[in-house]
C-alpha cells in the first residue's frame, strides 16, 4: 500500500486584477516564506525540501521554459524542480506521486499566474490553439468557452437566470473570502443586462483577469506531525485529456470531467458523488461550467445543471465557498486554488465562510481549450 | 564540383537561361552579377534584355545594374529554397551592391531550381526483380536457358534457367543458352519500360537476339512486365510563415525597480542579502541561497574588471522586428568595484575596444543621454585606458 499523503499548509497571495507592485517571482516568494512561517519547514535536503514542483505558463511568463525564471524565488535553488503543464492541481498530484512511491518525503507546491502582465489573456490563449488553422480563425479559451456554452445549453436548457445564479453565488460567497479578486455582489438583473462578450458568455458570465500565486506543502504520513496538527489527506485524484480539436469531440459531453471524477472517486473510495462532499470547488471560468461541470463531477443528473443551481444547493455555502474561479483566479492555477480553499475548510480555517463540519472535499482543476484537460481531487481530513 | 545540398553553383547558372521566364522579365533590361565565393564558387554576369536572357562566367564583374555576393552554400541553399533569402540577408551572409529591387523581381525573371529527377531504374533492379515476374503456367515443359548481356555503364551479364516450371538467375552466361539477348544499359532499361519498341531495337540493330528466334518471342510471356518502383515525387509542401507577437508589462518591482531607477541617476545598485551579504546585480528579490528577502540596496561600480568576455559574429535577427545587430560585437562580464564576492554585470562592450581587450582590463559604463530606466541606459561598457 502506498504511504497517504497529507497537506500541511497551503498559502495564498490575494487575487487582483492587476498585481503591479509586484513581479511573479514576489508573488511566489510570499507564497514560500508563508509555508516556512506556518510549518517551520527548512531545506535541508536529507530531512526538509528537497524537490519542488511548480506550475506556470511559458507565454503568460513571456519566456520559454517559464520555470527558469523562478527557482530562487520558489526555494528551488540547488535541488530538484520539475514544472507541470495544465493546471496547478496537476503539480499537486505530481508531487503527491512523488511521496507515495516513497521518492520524497516533503514537496512544495508552487503555482502561479499574472495574467495582468499581458495585453490581453486571450491572445495568449489564441496561441494554445495550431498556428495556421484554429489560431487564424481567432479561436482562443474565451471562444471555445462560447462555442461550448451554446452547445452546453442547447443540450441542458439552461436558462439565462440560472447562469446568472451562478454569478450571484459566486459574489455572495467571494464576500466571505478576503482573498477573492470579484467581491462585489451582484444582483440576477445585472448578470442578465450585462453586456454580451461573446455570445452566450455574457461579461458578467467570465471570470475577471487576475494574478496570484499559490504554494501547499505536502508530507509523508509519518512525517507530516513535523509540520502541522491538521492534516488533510489527498485521498482521490484523477485526471483525462479530450481531444484537441473541437470538431473531434461533443462540446457537451463532459467526457473527461466525467472519466476523472469516476477515477478519483474510485481511489478515494466514494460510491456516489452526489451528497459525498461537504465541500464543492468547481473550477467555473465562465458561469456556465458551475452547472455544466456539476454534472460531469456527478453532482446532479444529466442536463440538470440548471435546476442543481436552483435547488437551494448553492445557498448552503458548499458550492465554491472561496467564490470559485468566477471571483477571480488566474488561469493555470484555477484548479490549485480550489484546492487550496477545500484545504482550509477542511482545517476549519475559513472563517466566516467556514462549511461547518466539513470532512470531505471535492476540488476540480481544468486548463486548455473548452476543458479539454479535466483533474478531480478528493481531499479528506 | 563542388555541392550544396546536391547542387553545385554551377548547377545553377547553367540551368538559368532554361529557367529563364519571358513573362516575369518585361521590360526588364538589367545586369546581374554574381560573385560567389568558397569551393564550387565563382563570377557570372547574367544580362537581362526584356525578352532574352545571356548566362556567362566571367572574371570581370564590371558595369553591372546590380550585384549579388554570397558564399557558395547559402548561393545554392537560396536558390533551391532550403535557406531563406531574407534571414541569409539580415545576417549579412548575402551581399547587395547596386538597384535592390531588381533582387526581388529576379524571383519573377527565374523559374525556382528544380533537382533533376535520376531514374531510379536500374539493370540490377529489373533482374533482381526477374525470378518473381517468372510466370511457370507460360514455361510450361521448357528446359532452355536464357542469356542476357547487357553492356555499357551499368550492364552485366545473367542467365535465367528455366526448368520444371521454375526459373532461377545465375550471373554470366552460360554456354548452351536458348537464345541471348544482347543490348546496351540505358536501351534495355527503355526496353523493359516500353519507351524503346523492341522492333526498331532490332532494327536499328541496338538490341541483338542470338539463338532460337522462337523462344525470345515467347519471353514476353514467360516473364511479367516490369513494373518500375514508385518514384516518390517530391512534393513541394507548404510552408506558413506567422509572427507571434503579445505585448507584455513587465512590472518590476520594489527591488529590481530601483536599480532601473537608479540607471536614471546613473547609478548602479545591487541588493544585498541580510544574511550572507552576498549582493546581486542586476537585484533580484531573493537571495537564492539564503532564501530569504533580499531588499537592502547598495551602490556598486560603476567601473569595475572584465571577467569574461565573447565575441559574436553571427547575429540572430530579432524575432519581432526582425533587426540584426551588427557584428561583431562582444558581452562581457563584469565585476563591479565594491561587489564583494564574484557576483558579475554583464553588457556590452564598446566596438572600437573589441580588438584589444581581454579579461582583467578595468572598464567603466558610457551613459546615454537620454536616460528613461532600462538597461539601454548604459550605452557600453568602454576601458579604461588612462
Amino acid at each position: 500500500m502506498a504511504r497517504r499523503v497529507a497537506v500541511c499548509a497551503v498559502a495564498q497571495t490575494g487575487f487582483v486584477s492587476n498585481m503591479w507592485q509586484k513581479r511573479f517571482q514576489q508573488m511566489c516568494f510570499e507564497t514560500v516564506e508563508s509555508i516556512v512561517k506556518q510549518t517551520g519547514v527548512d531545506w535541508n535536503e536529507e530531512t526538509g525540501i528537497r524537490n519542488i514542483v511548480t506550475c506556470s505558463d511559458d507565454v503568460f511568463d513571456a519566456r520559454t521554459i517559464s520555470d527558469n525564471g523562478i527557482t530562487d524565488a520558489v526555494g528551488a535553488h540547488f535541488r530538484g524542480e520539475e514544472k507541470t503543464a495544465q493546471d496547478g492541481i496537476n503539480a499537486i498530484a505530481y508531487a503527491m506521486a512523488c511521496i507515495m512511491s516513497g521518492h520524497d518525503d516533503v514537496v512544495l507546491v508552487v503555482g502561479h499566474t499574472k495574467e495582468s502582465q499581458t495585453e490581453s489573456r486571450n491572445m495568449c490563449s489564441n496561441l494554445a490553439f495550431d498556428p495556421f488553422y484554429c489560431r487564424d480563425l481567432g479561436l482562443d479559451f474565451e471562444k471555445g468557452a462560447a462555442l461550448q456554452a451554446r452547445a452546453y445549453a442547447l443540450k441542458s436548457g439552461i436558462s439565462e437566470t440560472q447562469l446568472a445564479k451562478a454569478v450571484v453565488n459566486a459574489r455572495r460567497n467571494a464576500a466571505k473570502n478576503p482573498l477573492a479578486n470579484a467581491r462585489e455582489l451582484v444582483t440576477i438583473e445585472q448578470v442578465v443586462n450585462s453586456p454580451m462578450l461573446c455570445d452566450p458568455i455574457r461579461t458578467l458570465h467570465a471570470y475577471p483577469v487576475s494574478d496570484g500565486a499559490v504554494a501547499m506543502l505536502l508530507a509523508a504520513e509519518d512525517k507530516y506531525k513535523e509540520y502541522t496538527d491538521k492534516p488533510v489527506w489527498l485521498t482521490g485524484w484523477s485526471n483525462c485529456m479530450d481531444s484537441y480539436f473541437f470538431g473531434d469531440r461533443d462540446l457537451a459531453s463532459n467526457f473527461s470531467l466525467k472519466k476523472a471524477s469516476a477515477a478519483a472517486c474510485k481511489m478515494a473510495g466514494v460510491s456516489d458523488a452526489k451528497g459525498a462532499f461537504d465541500v464543492v470547488e468547481i473550477n467555473d471560468a465562465y458561469a456556465y461550467q458551475l452547472a455544466m461541470w456539476a454534472e460531469g463531477l456527478g453532482l446532479c443528473d444529466e442536463n440538470k445543471g440548471g435546476e442543481w443551481i436552483e435547488s437551494g444547493i448553492l445557498e448552503t455555502g458548499k458550492i465554491n465557498p472561496s467564490g470559485g474561479m468566477l471571483a477571480g483566479n488566474p488561469i493555470m492555477i484555477g484548479g490549485l486554488a480550489r484546492a487550496a480553499e477545500a484545504v482550509v475548510q477542511l482545517r476549519g480555517e475559513a472563517g466566516e465562510r467556514q462549511v461547518a463540519g466539513a470532512k470531505r472535499a471535492v476540488a476540480q482543476g481544468t486548463t486548455g481549450p473548452a476543458g479539454q484537460h479535466q483533474a478531480v481531487m478528493i481531499l479528506e481530513n | 564540383m563542388a555541392k550544396y545540398f546536391d547542387v553545385s553553383v554551377e548547377d545553377i547558372f547553367n540551368t538559368m537561361e532554361a529557367r529563364f521566364r519571358v513573362e516575369g522579365a518585361k521590360g526588364v533590361n538589367a545586369v546581374l552579377a554574381y560573385d560567389i565565393s568558397g569551393d564550387g564558387g565563382g563570377k557570372w554576369l547574367v544580362e537581362v534584355r526584356d525578352d532574352s536572357v545571356k548566362v556567362a562566367k566571367t572574371d570581370d564583374l564590371s558595369g553591372f545594374s546590380v550585384k549579388t555576393s554570397a558564399d557558395a552554400e547559402t548561393f545554392v541553399g537560396v536558390n533551391i529554397g532550403k535557406i531563406d533569402g531574407t534571414q541569409a540577408f539580415m545576417s549579412g551572409k548575402i551581399k547587395i551592391e547596386g538597384d535592390m529591387a531588381l533582387v526581388a523581381a529576379s524571383a519573377k525573371m527565374f523559374t525556382r531550381y528544380s533537382l533533376p529527377k535520376k531514374s531510379a531504374v536500374t539493370v540490377q533492379g529489373i533482374f533482381d526483380t526477374l525470378v518473381a515476374r517468372f510466370q511457370p503456367q507460360n514455361a510450361a515443359g521448357l528446359d532452355i536457358s536464357v542469356g542476357y548481356d547487357i553492356t555499357g555503364d551499368g550492364g552485366g551479364q545473367w542467365t535465367a534457367v528455366l526448368k520444371d516450371g521454375k526459373c532461377a538467375l545465375e550471373t554470366g552466361l552460360r554456354d548452351n543458352c536458348a537464345v541471348v539477348n544482347s543490348v546496351k544499359a540505358k536501351d534495355y532499361i527503355d526496353l523493359i519500360l516500353g519507351k524503346l519498341d523492341p522492333m526498331v531495337a532490332m532494327g536499328s540493330g541496338r538490341l541483338k537476339l542470338k539463338g532460337d528466334m522462337n523462344v525470345a518471342m515467347q519471353l514476353p510471356k514467360i516473364f511479367a512486365k516490369f513494373e518500375p518502383p514508385k518514384e516518390e515525387e517530391e512534393q513541394e509542401l507548404i510552408v506558413i510563415k506567422r509572427n507571434i507577437s503579445v505585448d507584455m508589462k513587465y512590472s518590476t518591482g520594489p527591488v529590481m525597480g530601483k536599480f532601473f531607477e537608479g540607471l536614471i541617476e546613473k547609478k548602479i545598485l545591487a541588493n544585498k542579502c541580510p544574511k550572507c551579504g552576498r549582493m546581486q546585480v542586476p537585484p533580484r528579490e531573493v537571495c537564492a541561497e539564503c532564501r530569504c528577502w533580499a531588499g537592502d540596496m547598495i551602490e556598486v561600480g560603476p567601473s569595475g574588471t572584465i571577467t569574461l568576455i565573447e565575441i559574436i559574429y553571427y547575429s540572430s535577427p530579432d524575432p519581432l522586428t526582425g533587426e540584426t545587430r551588427e557584428t561583431p560585437y562582444a558581452q562581457v562580464h563584469i565585476l563591479l568595484d565594491g561587489i564583494g564576492k564574484e557576483e558579475t554585470f554583464w553588457h556590452l562592450l564598446k566596438n572600437e575596444d573589441l580588438a584589444d581587450t581581454k579579461k582583467g582590463d578595468r572598464v567603466r559604463p558610457v551613459w546615454s543621454d537620454n536616460r528613461v530606466g532600462s538597461v539601454h541606459d548604459i550605452i557600453h561598457f568602454e576601458r579604461i585606458r588612462d
